[in-house]
């Protein structure tokens, strides 16, 4: 790790050293990279394998055949909660409830990262602190309190409530992330700023806003991927067919006394997961944004 | 939403002095929404918890007072102790080992690799898969009649093991072997994007005066980054204590009862078994566990502070 | 745009709705809340809302699937919300605890109406009606204590016939492991299916025990020298499994036993279901018996679904919880459902002759008549039939830090048992 972190990237020496340290680079990379994928790769082959195949040579194994058919059964004709249509109506509840909760958290994140990081007052830090404890609320210490609350609100089993939900649990850690990146944007740009007599609200578009596409599109993923991956809230306030995508699915991971259809379930689980790498495939370049780069040179 | 109808009013608000005090009080007032939210959220739903915790709820919410009863009824339970345990130990390994994997990544992928979008992918890609999934598909491979021994066995070495899954001592490991795969990707983006943001004329400054890229991890962009490691070791952390669904579909809490976490066994009192009250109790010494981390750190820092200003 | 369709149509139907029960008489509509969620389980229960909408009622379905406890923190935060659902699938004690809150609704009237009480297996009467009326509907009787065996394995080691006794299936087991079968029992580690196991050696070696114990959650009983010599044998059984056991799933164990790497199996009925979905056949790939008994008597350990009603104040929900309550009790349902789960009607009126029905469903019934003859029909303490649920999680703790243990005593497990329950109470 050592010989990693003392290559020096600038002086471009090439030497044994160098190489050496490069090569090294690459089988950590490498290693990593199998510990990553090794579950993934299972999933796809089993979507791929026949039942009795999987019944026979385990979980774990190269299919025989190859057959495409799981994924289109998946999709409009499994039998999941309650009807027979596949998992494509739950897939669009997901989305329904996961756009708008994502996109309101993350707005509110980055404009309270901005007060909390860049106009800070008396006692700002210990609301700061205060909102922070948000993220470390048990899920199940809350389920009936929130029931409690969206009784009285109306807003039991709507997609609605669920959006409220996550956008309330949701803005501690978007407001942690994007405070915490904030407060690395150096003071003189704010200063300057505000002596050319910016507001609030200028400031945070014209200097804040253009900074911040790599930890709003880290505040994005971070999201998406928990909002649209949770079981619990989706589970316990939604009804009927208005259940979202991974509430739906649980079956696959639970010891009920169903039939495990392994090769169809995993097609869903695939399917399901399909979103939130959209979102970092797409997001993933503007990474390569520095900070300094940016709008300010 | 609040936040633009509140500017659109500061915009027609024309008394010059209202104006002038509702801009100075600007920033307060576009926080107060997410405040009342966390209010309600935290606060109000934590003590509601410690009134059920004390009263006699059973099946249903019930108000009446009871006292500490239930807390000590907790305690005398094994399954709950080995829970209460398995926090500390799955927690700090998950936690470090995360983080340190994590940044291990980032300063890696920072070197100018070739094809860094393909490594970044591959790694971060676990973090859009969910725990109930990620449980499931590694408790079949650290399975060793179907997973990793028996595949290895295959090849011919037969002597080979590898059944921590299968152990009553070693089962928690996997659990965090599991947890670290699903979120190391997630700790390097967040430090890479911290990483980039590093001011490269510091850098390069510090090149000039001759320091090794080792030191100038160590003594510049380490430490300029260090509230986004802060941010991703909170979110760490928020996760060791809420592991649920994780450890549900991985181990079931077993072999036996020895993978057991705290949350598992609250949902199960709380939903399974009927008994609420014992349920928030458990729930509040989650919370408990996490004032044991939260609180020292909290005054370290405020120490640290102090310390500063003082200095100044 | 989607959006935007279906809430147009949402309020078309709600105003027509509206008008329909303003000016004619209640229009039978549900959610029914359960936990079979997935592939043919969800299909038997979207055959039910054929039903109820070719009867004339909407239907809508709430599904979530696996252990229990998700159900009911769905059902706990509905009733706490204000709105408890018109139809919940709920078993055994539960439905007493929900009758005892004061929220179910009264079936007496459509039960009289149909003759339940004659109809249905008079172990499941006291379940249905906790306290003398019909608050709940059972949909199914499952059988827990079968002894699955691989036709293939057995022939392996000359044994002719599935074991009777428990020295029985020991010896068995030593002959499968002589004839090369390195795992005669096949087994996958979780706390139901150790209790299940557990109960059922119970069971095979003493009824009263099972009775005094598990029905009754006797503190003696726990700790008797009897459940010692009960965790003697699962110790037994145990030393047939393999370590792989941990970390698997119920129906991975199931298929071991069916491709003959393992002689014996003990599980629910619901196997039946996964055999034929995985295209094994009886009495080519599996044999099913009842599980080894001492007394050498009928045996039988009934687990049953069912469904509970609470009461609601919209007209519409109530007409539509009457037709649930009569389609769920009628024998067409009865059939599509037990043929899809592997397990026989809770009515014992329906003729299981026909060719939907496996051989081991045929067993069932017969077994279920001789043993209610015999009076050895017990309810499952491991599916949640017979004590409360804090009673049932503490014997359950026990019973899986044994299976996982291999250096707990069996009389320091029936000591723990006795003591976990009674700090319980």
């Amino acid at each position: 790790m050592s010989e990693v972190a003392a290559y020096d990237p600038m002086a471009a020496v090439a030497g044994w050293r160098y190489r050496r340290a490069r090569i090294g680079v690459y089988v950590i990379l490498i290693a990593v990279a199998i510990y990553a994928i090794l579950p993934l790769l299972v999933i796809i082959l089993n979507s791929f394998r026949d039942l009795d195949d999987i019944a026979h040579r385990g979980l774990i194994a190269i299919p025989l055949a190859f057959s495409l058919d799981h994924w289109g059964v998946t999709w409009n004709k499994f039998c999941v909660s309650g009807g027979c249509n596949g998992i494509a109506p739950f897939f669009y509840n997901s989305l329904e409830m996961t756009i708008p909760a994502t996109i309101i958290s993350t707005i509110i994140g980055a404009i309270n990262g901005y007060i909390l990081s860049m106009w800070r007052f008396r006692g700002s830090e210990i609301l700061f602190g205060a909102i922070t404890l948000g993220v470390f609320m048990p899920g199940q210490m809350v389920l009936l309190p929130w029931a409690i609350t969206l009784g009285s609100l109306g807003l039991t089993n709507t997609i609605g409530g669920l959006v409220l939900i996550h956008c309330i649990q949701g803005l501690s850690f978007t407001t942690l992330f994007c405070r915490n990146y904030y407060v690395g944007i150096p003071e003189d740009l704010i200063k300057a700023a505000r002596i050319d007599g910016a507001g609030f609200w200028r400031i945070f578009r014209k200097i804040v806003l253009p900074l911040s596409p790599p930890i709003l599109i880290v505040t994005v993923i971070w999201q998406f991927t928990g909002i649209w991956n949770d079981f619990l809230i989706g589970l316990v306030f939604s009804s009927g067919s208005g259940q979202p995508i991974t509430a739906a699915l649980i079956g696959l991971a639970t010891a009920g006394t169903s039939v495990h259809e392994y090769n169809v379930e995993s097609a869903a689980v695939l399917i399901g997961a399909l979103p939130p790498l959209l979102i970092y495939f797409f997001g993933g370049r503007y990474f390569l944004r520095g900070l300094t780069q940016g709008a300010i040179k | 939403m609040t936040a633009s109808s509140i500017s659109t009013e500061s915009n027609t608000v024309s008394h010059g002095v209202l104006r002038e005090r509702a801009a100075r009080w600007l920033p307060q007032i576009v926080l107060t929404p997410s405040l009342l939210a966390t209010f309600l959220y935290v606060f109000l739903f934590s003590a509601w918890t410690i009134w059920i915790s004390l009263s006699n709820s059973s099946l249903l919410p019930d108000y009446k007072f009871v006292g500490f009863k239930h807390y000590g009824e907790l305690w005398q339970n094994h399954r709950w102790t080995i829970a209460y345990t398995n926090l500390f130990i799955f927690g700090t390994l998950y936690v470090t080992g995360t983080a340190v994997i994590g940044l291990a990544l980032a300063i890696i992928i920072d070197q100018r690799v070739r094809a860094e979008a393909l490594w970044r992918t591959i790694y971060l890609y676990p973090v859009a898969v969910s725990f109930v999934v990620t449980g499931t598909v590694w408790r079949w491979i650290f399975n060793p009649a179907s997973g990793i021994e028996a595949m290895v066995h295959g090849w011919g070495w037969a002597g080979f093991h590898f059944d921590w899954i299968a152990s009553r001592d070693m089962a928690i490991y996997t659990v965090v072997i599991t947890g670290i795969w699903n979120h190391a990707g997630f700790c390097m983006v967040l430090f890479l994007a911290g990483l980039r943001s590093v001011d490269q004329d510091l850098i390069k400054a510090a090149q000039i005066d001759g320091a090794s890229m080792a030191r100038i991890y160590r003594r510049i962009i380490i430490p300029s980054i260090r509230p986004i490691i802060i941010a991703a070791l909170v979110v760490l952390l928020q996760f060791a204590i809420k592991t649920f669904d994780l450890v549900q579909a991985l181990t079931t809490g077993g072999p036996g009862i020895s993978t057991q976490v705290p949350a598992i066994y609250v949902y199960d009192l709380m939903f399974q078994r009927g008994q609420l009250a014992e349920g928030a109790a458990g729930a509040i010494m989650i919370l408990l566990a996490l004032a044991a981390v939260l609180v020292p750190y909290g005054l370290w820092r405020n120490y640290q502070r102090r310390r500063e200003v003082a200095r100044v | 745009m989607r959006m935007r369709g279906c809430t147009a149509i949402a309020a078309l139907s709600l105003s027509i709705g509206l008008f329909a029960s303003a000016a004619a008489q209640a229009e039978p509509k549900t959610n029914f809340l359960s936990q079979w969620d997935t592939g043919s389980d969800a299909a038997a229960i979207a055959k039910l809302g054929d039903m109820f909408t070719a009867a004339g009622g909407k239907w809508q379905a709430t599904s979530i699937a696996g252990h229990t406890a998700n159900t009911l923190a769905k059902l706990r935060a509905d009733v706490v919300a204000g709105n408890a659902p018109p139809a919940v699938q709920l078993k055994g004690p539960e439905i007493a605890e929900w009758n005892e809150t004061g929220k179910t609704a009264n079936l007496d009237p459509i039960a009289n109406e149909e003759g339940w009480d004659k109809a249905v297996a008079p172990e499941l009467l006291p379940v249905m009606k906790p306290k003398g009326n019909w608050v709940a509907v059972p949909m199914n009787i499952h059988r827990i204590n079968w002894l699955w065996g691989s036709k293939k394995a057995l022939d392996k080691a000359g044994i002719k016939e599935m074991p009777k006794t428990w020295e029985e299936f020991n010896e068995d087991c030593e002959k499968l492991k002589k004839a090369g079968i390195a795992t005669p029992v096949a087994y996958a580690a979780a706390d139901w299916i150790d209790a299940t196991f557990f109960e059922t050696i119970v069971y095979g070696m003493d009824i009263d025990l099972f009775r005094k114990a598990f029905v009754e959650g006797d503190l003696k009983a726990l700790n008797s020298e009897g459940m010692q010599k009960a965790f003697d044998e699962y110790r037994t059984l145990l030393s047939y499994t393999d370590k792989g056991r941990q970390g698997r799933d119920w129906d991975a164990a199931l298929n071991m036993m069916a491709k003959g790497e393992s002689g014996f199996y003990i599980m629910g009925d619901w196997s039946i279901g996964t055999l034929n979905a995985n295209k094994f056949k009886y009495g080519e790939d599996y044999l099913c018996t009842r599980a080894p008994n001492n007394s050498g008597k009928p045996g039988f350990i009934l687990n049953s679904d069912s469904v509970v009603f609470f009461t609601q104040k919209d007209p519409d929900y109530i007409a539509g919880q009457k037709l649930l309550a009569h389609l769920i009790m009628s024998k067409d349902f009865q059939v599509i459902f037990n043929q899809a789960k592997g397990s026989i009607p809770a009515r014992l009126d329906v003729d299981l002759s026909g060719a939907g029905w496996n051989p081991c469903q045929q067993t069932s019934q017969k077994d279920l008549q001789d043993s209610i003859k015999a009076g050895t029909l017990v309810r499952s303490m491991a599916h949640n039939m017979t004590v409360l649920q804090k009673y049932r999680g503490a014997m359950m703790e026990v019973i899986t830090e044994f299976e996982a243990n291999p250096s707990m005593p069996s009389k320091d497990a029936a000591q723990k048992m006795a003591d976990a329950v009674e700090a319980q109470q």
